[in-house]
């Protein structure tokens, strides 16, 4: 694992990422980050709250689905968890971006970075999807003996959200770790 | 490798062999900060559900007492694996942590949030059937839930900050 994280590093080193790193760390908002201790931490705290505010909503949806947190109805539960989905994402990538900004080599030339991006893209498409599903589910299916039908599948879907989420979170701390 | 002998407890905590075995394991301390980050942010996630409605921001539809009956297993859950984990992590650097301001800020910010959350159960969250279907809480609820708030942002910060400060105290 270790070596093929290397060699994954090297192959970074070897593209355009670099020139891109270098430049964007010539940036005035980039040196303005950096002569500001306190920036990146104060964008890291945005970051992990906008991830507390999204990781809870998939949370919540999937706990939904599973019938273990579930006062609300799942088209309730999905409308209301899918609109803070959306705002803690709009965050997330802001706070993200000014990440990048504030220490783009330690990013942009960094494998576990690039494995959490992939994560993040199939986890938000995941998410969305699965959020929307919910919302169908109660016109095709309609209620049931107070409750809803959830096929296998959307169970299944649910775990895995939480699971692929709760890997993101592990690329994001592992970033600081990666073998540059 | 040599350890020099404890001349506090906290040095005594640290120089214990679990210490010593998280400080000088290289993917001990990243697996139980990733722990931590993972529960933490599902500590604060969940509050927030509940801290929004308290305040008016969100879920105005949906009656505060049934959220926080949904949420809060999952809080406390969250709460014992962070406090674990971060059990570990300190005991790991038990006497850099205990110098270090913003760690000091931050346990005080847990018990603020604490005795917040223990105050509001035992007065106004008492009589909560008979005001959540209100179109405004009381005062003393809002408080709470934006005392929640900052109390609990604070906590994300300091514990932020000291990985970022924790060389620069001795």
């Amino acid at each position: 694992m270790g070596d093929l994280l290397y060699n994954f590093t090297e192959w970074l080193r070897s593209t355009f990422l670099v020139e891109l790193a270098l430049s964007i760390s010539d940036s005035s908002l980039s040196l303005w980050i950096v002569t500001h201790f306190w920036m990146i931490p104060i964008i890291q705290v945005i970051h992990i709250l906008s991830i507390a505010a999204s990781f809870a909503s998939v949370l919540m949806m999937a706990l939904r689905v599973y019938g273990v947190a579930g006062h609300a109805t799942l088209d309730e539960t999905s409308r209301r968890y899918t609109r803070v989905l959306w705002w803690a994402l709009a965050l997330l990538v802001i706070s993200g971006l000014g990440l990048i900004i504030g220490e783009p080599v330690r990013e942009l030339i960094n494998p576990i970075f690039w494995i959490k991006m992939v994560l993040v893209i199939v986890g938000v498409i995941v998410a969305l999807s699965f959020a929307r599903s919910m919302r169908g589910h109660v016109r095709r299916d309609g209620f049931v003996q107070g409750g809803e039908v959830v096929g296998g599948g959307t169970k299944a879907t649910a775990a895995f959200l939480v699971i692929l989420w709760c890997l993101i979170m592990a690329g994001g701390r592992w970033i600081a770790y990666a073998p540059v | 490798m040599m350890y020099p002998e404890p001349t506090n407890i906290w040095e005594s905590i640290e120089y214990s062999s679990l210490g010593i075995t998280i400080a000088e394991s290289t993917w001990m301390f990243p697996t139980f900060e990733t722990l931590h980050v993972i529960a933490l942010v599902t500590v604060i996630g969940t509050i927030g559900i509940v801290d929004l409605r308290l305040v008016g921001i969100a879920s105005r539809g949906h009656r505060v007492s049934l959220l926080a009956k949904d949420t809060l297993p999952w809080t406390w859950g969250a709460f014992a694996l962070a406090a674990l984990t971060g059990g570990l992590l300190f005991i790991s650097k038990a006497s850099s942590y205990v110098i270090n301001p913003y760690f000091l800020w931050k346990m005080g910010l847990l018990v603020l949030a604490g005795l917040n959350m223990v105050y509001l159960h035992l007065t106004t969250w008492r009589t909560v059937e008979h005001w959540e279907q209100d179109p405004s809480f009381p005062f003393a609820a809002k408080l709470a839930g934006w005392l929640s708030l900052i109390f609990w942002v604070g906590v994300v910060f300091f514990g932020r900050a000291i990985g970022f400060t924790l060389g620069f105290y001795y």
